[in-house]
């Protein structure tokens, strides 16, 4: 259970003289125009981004059936692909749980992992089982198409008896159906509603209260990349919060290959976020502010730390798994360079666009 | 999973912290004791720090438990896996000590490579000990040889270079654990005023079913790596340097040398004042209580480094001498968790303690360590500090 404390200063007076505290960050007036970035996100990045994701799910669905209507090796293969393809462009719409997405638990439905194994065996097993429940988020999404895709036996061909010759074909391929109709539901029904009336509701909310647009999105990107990017892809599996590393916990555990290039593709569209794709965005709003840590422009630090990172995570092989099991250090070195920007987005950006940050750690004891 | 949306509409807050100079100290109200409460109830809680401590103290008793011990069973001390604890409770905790090893957010949110090294080493430890030692139980120690060694009517346990793990391992969690979460995970401004912090303490928004805000349980939590086995815990001078073996113990050894009597008021003091001047939203009186506790629990593991260097290089046994110097060892190495106030920084960095223990490891260790290299190290510690090393020698 999770508790979000939204604090809401109607009017806040910050007389902040002394710039010594929180590395020295400065803080001029604000007349940014927030609704033009908010209609240049809406119209140029998210609704794309979401058209693209849901035309890929939709394929994807459809390359699911073709397979389990005919399951052999050249149509594993296209499956494979598809599903690739659109697990790759969810890192793009990932960070953005607002509106429908964060109605629907977007994220935690289509991509908790590690998958539950047993879980999902339960499910085919009985046969039916409703996938609304907050208890079924780890047998369903990617992670778990994942898993009945490339984790299910230990070659193609094991792989394609589970749904030829395995006493329960037919419920696999069932289930698998299931999951595949079910990842495009959500994600075709969060698009619609950007494609319909949420993208007006969204940029109208242009104000600067905890549960205006800007803020939220903020607050939402800022999650995404502190929990889902920099703790699920890389700090959870090489054990930073765990006494030992969890290499088991990777994303794309069963598919093996893909682990590094799906990290990198969040790590992109993270940074292309911050920077809006040739449009307004949180960069140019500090550059506007003409924000500064310790004399030197806030965007650009945030910039050349993101490259770092970049940079860094390109030295991982494509199995993160195996680099916690061999190479753990670099796993956690990794995770200290993206770690360096939640220090400059949470603390100093979040400071300087006066946003209250809406989630806690909790790490407390 | 359900969500609570608490809306806290501040319609008009004035925050005007400029000058720190003129600071126009509105007067505040301090206990005599570490005693606070609201609404007739305590506000003051640490029992997760209590429990470290121990949990700390059966792991290194465990470490010359020569027929019990195993090396699995050592190592679930550290992370308190499978119930390793002969007391039920602390099995029972959601704590352990690893976790919160080389684990402050100053220090080491960023730099988790270098804190899974750290860690890593008190594993390291604990290994030998059961790998090298026990074996060597019954035989006698010489330059390179593990086994036992006489100091005065004691039986001293050591490597082939001399070093007692055991004392290695205890004096170092001193800077990992106790120095590093208190200093600087606790009383960091990052931890204090972390999210809602600031304006919950100022609204009196206690934390969710609990009785103090979480910014005076932040506080306390730091209060607990010192004084968390006190007997009286809101009065904890009272037997200041007999309630743990780790960081209490050696303040109270400090406080006993009439060179540095009166740093365990220092401490106990700031920490008081600050707690008062969080509960009075005086956050800059905080952060100034914040500074001299860093400054004299630094100092506390400085003046012991030096003492056990300097007791070792004048001891006429060399079972007596091994067993100070590897006190002396795990001071050196706590220094890397110290905090020179008003800075980021420790008064000696990872590397700078990695290179003073190399220097007392190097060739036979203890057996062959000169007196001239003990110097050093010893000046070079108390210069930084700005001790004499014959106020901390004695």
């Amino acid at each position: 259970m999770k508790s979000f404390y939204f604090i809401l200063f109607a009017s806040v007076i910050l007389f902040a003289c002394s710039s010594d505290e929180g590395g020295g960050t400065t803080i001029p007036t604000d007349t940014f125009d927030r609704t033009a970035m908010l209609t240049h996100w809406a119209n140029d990045i998210i609704k794309p981004n979401y058209v693209s994701m849901s035309t890929k799910s939709q394929h994807l669905q459809g390359k699911i059936n073709v397979f389990t209507q005919d399951p052999k090796p050249i149509n594993l293969v296209a499956v494979r692909s598809s599903f690739k393809d659109a697990y790759k462009q969810f890192q793009h719409v990932s960070m953005f749980e607002i509106g429908k997405a964060e109605e629907l638990r977007l994220r935690n439905n289509v991509n908790t992992y590690p998958t539950d194994v047993a879980g999902i065996k339960a499910n085919i097993e009985n046969g039916s089982v409703n996938l609304n429940l907050s208890s079924e988020i780890d047998t369903q999404g990617f992670p778990a198409i994942e898993y009945l895709l490339y984790g299910v036996g230990s070659t193609d061909d094991e792989i394609i008896a589970f749904y030829t010759t395995h006493a329960n074909a037919t419920k696999n391929k069932a289930y698998l159906n299931q999951l595949g109709t079910r990842l495009h539901s959500l994600i075709n029904e969060v698009n619609q509603d950007w494609q319909g009336n949420y993208a007006n509701t969204f940029i109208a909310n242009s104000g600067t209260s905890a549960s205006s647009s800007v803020n939220k999105i903020a607050n939402d990107y800022m999650f995404y990349y502190e929990k889902a990017l920099r703790a699920g892809k890389v700090g959870i599996p090489a054990g930073v919060f765990s006494n030992e590393p969890l290499p088991n916990h990777v994303e794309c555990l069963y598919e093996g290959a893909s682990g590094r290039d799906m990290l990198l593709e969040a790590l992109t569209a993270s940074k292309d976020f911050f920077n809006g794709s040739g449009g307004l965005s949180f960069a140019g709003y500090l550059n506007h502010l003409d924000v500064k840590r310790n004399g030197k422009s806030l965007a650009t630090i945030i910039n050349n730390q993101f490259d770092v990172a970049t940079t860094q995570i390109k030295t991982l092989p494509n199995s993160l798994k195996t680099e916690v099991e061999n190479n753990n250090t670099n796993m956690l070195t990794t995770y200290d360079e993206l770690q360096k920007n939640v220090v400059y987005l949470k603390v100093d950006m979040m400071q300087a666009l006066n946003i209250s940050i809406d989630y806690v750690d909790a790490d407390g004891d | 999973m359900k969500l609570h949306y608490i809306f806290l509409l501040v319609s008009a807050l004035f925050l005007a912290s400029c000058n720190d100079d003129d600071n126009i100290s509105v007067g505040f109200e301090e206990p005599a004791t570490y005693s606070f409460n609201r609404n007739g109830e305590s506000t003051v809680s640490f029992g997760g720090q209590s429990d470290r401590i121990a949990m700390a103290e059966e792991l290194i008793s465990e470490f010359k438990n020569f027929d019990g011990a195993t090396e699995q069973k050592l190592l679930n001390m550290f992370t308190n896996t499978d119930n390793p604890f002969s007391n039920a409770d602390l099995n029972a905790s959601s704590k352990n000590i690893k976790s919160k090893t080389a684990a402050s957010k100053d220090y080491f949110a960023s730099n988790t490579a270098e804190a899974a090294t750290i860690k890593q080493d008190f594993e390291n430890w604990i290994s030998a000990q059961v790998n090298e030692v026990f074996p060597a139980q019954n035989t006698e120690a010489s330059q390179g040889v593990a086994g036992q060694i006489a100091d005065g009517t004691s039986t001293r346990y050591v490597s082939a270079k001399g070093l007692e793990y055991n004392q290695a391992f205890a004096k170092s969690l001193i800077g990992a654990l106790m120095t590093d979460q208190a200093l600087n995970n606790y009383l960091s401004p990052i931890v204090l005023d972390e999210s809602t912090n600031v304006a919950d303490n100022d609204a009196g928004t206690v934390a969710e079913g609990k009785n103090y805000t979480t910014m005076e349980h932040k506080w306390d939590e730091a209060y607990g790596y010192i004084y968390g086995a006190s007997q009286d815990k809101a009065n904890p001078n009272a037997t200041i340097g007999s309630d743990d073996s780790f960081l209490n113990k050696y303040i109270g050894k400090v406080n006993g040398d009439e060179d540095f009597a009166g740093i365990a008021d220092n401490i106990f003091n700031a920490f008081k004042k600050g707690r008062a001047a969080i509960v009075a939203k005086q956050y800059d009186v905080r952060d100034q209580q914040a500074a001299i506790i860093r400054e004299n629990v630094s100092k506390a593991i400085g003046v012991r480094a030096v003492h056990y260097l300097q007791a070792g290089k004048t001891a006429s046994e060399m079972g007596g001498k091994f067993h100070d110097l590897s006190e002396g060892f795990g001071f050196v190495y706590s220094l890397q968790f110290t905090r020179v106030p008003n800075t980021n920084q420790p008064y000696f960095t990872n590397v700078e303690v990695d290179q003073m223990l190399s220097e007392l490891m190097a060739n036979g260790g203890f057996w062959t360590v000169s007196d001239e290299t003990i110097d050093s190290i010893s000046e070079e510690i108390a210069n930084k500090f700005g001790f004499s090393v014959s106020e901390a020698a004695n």
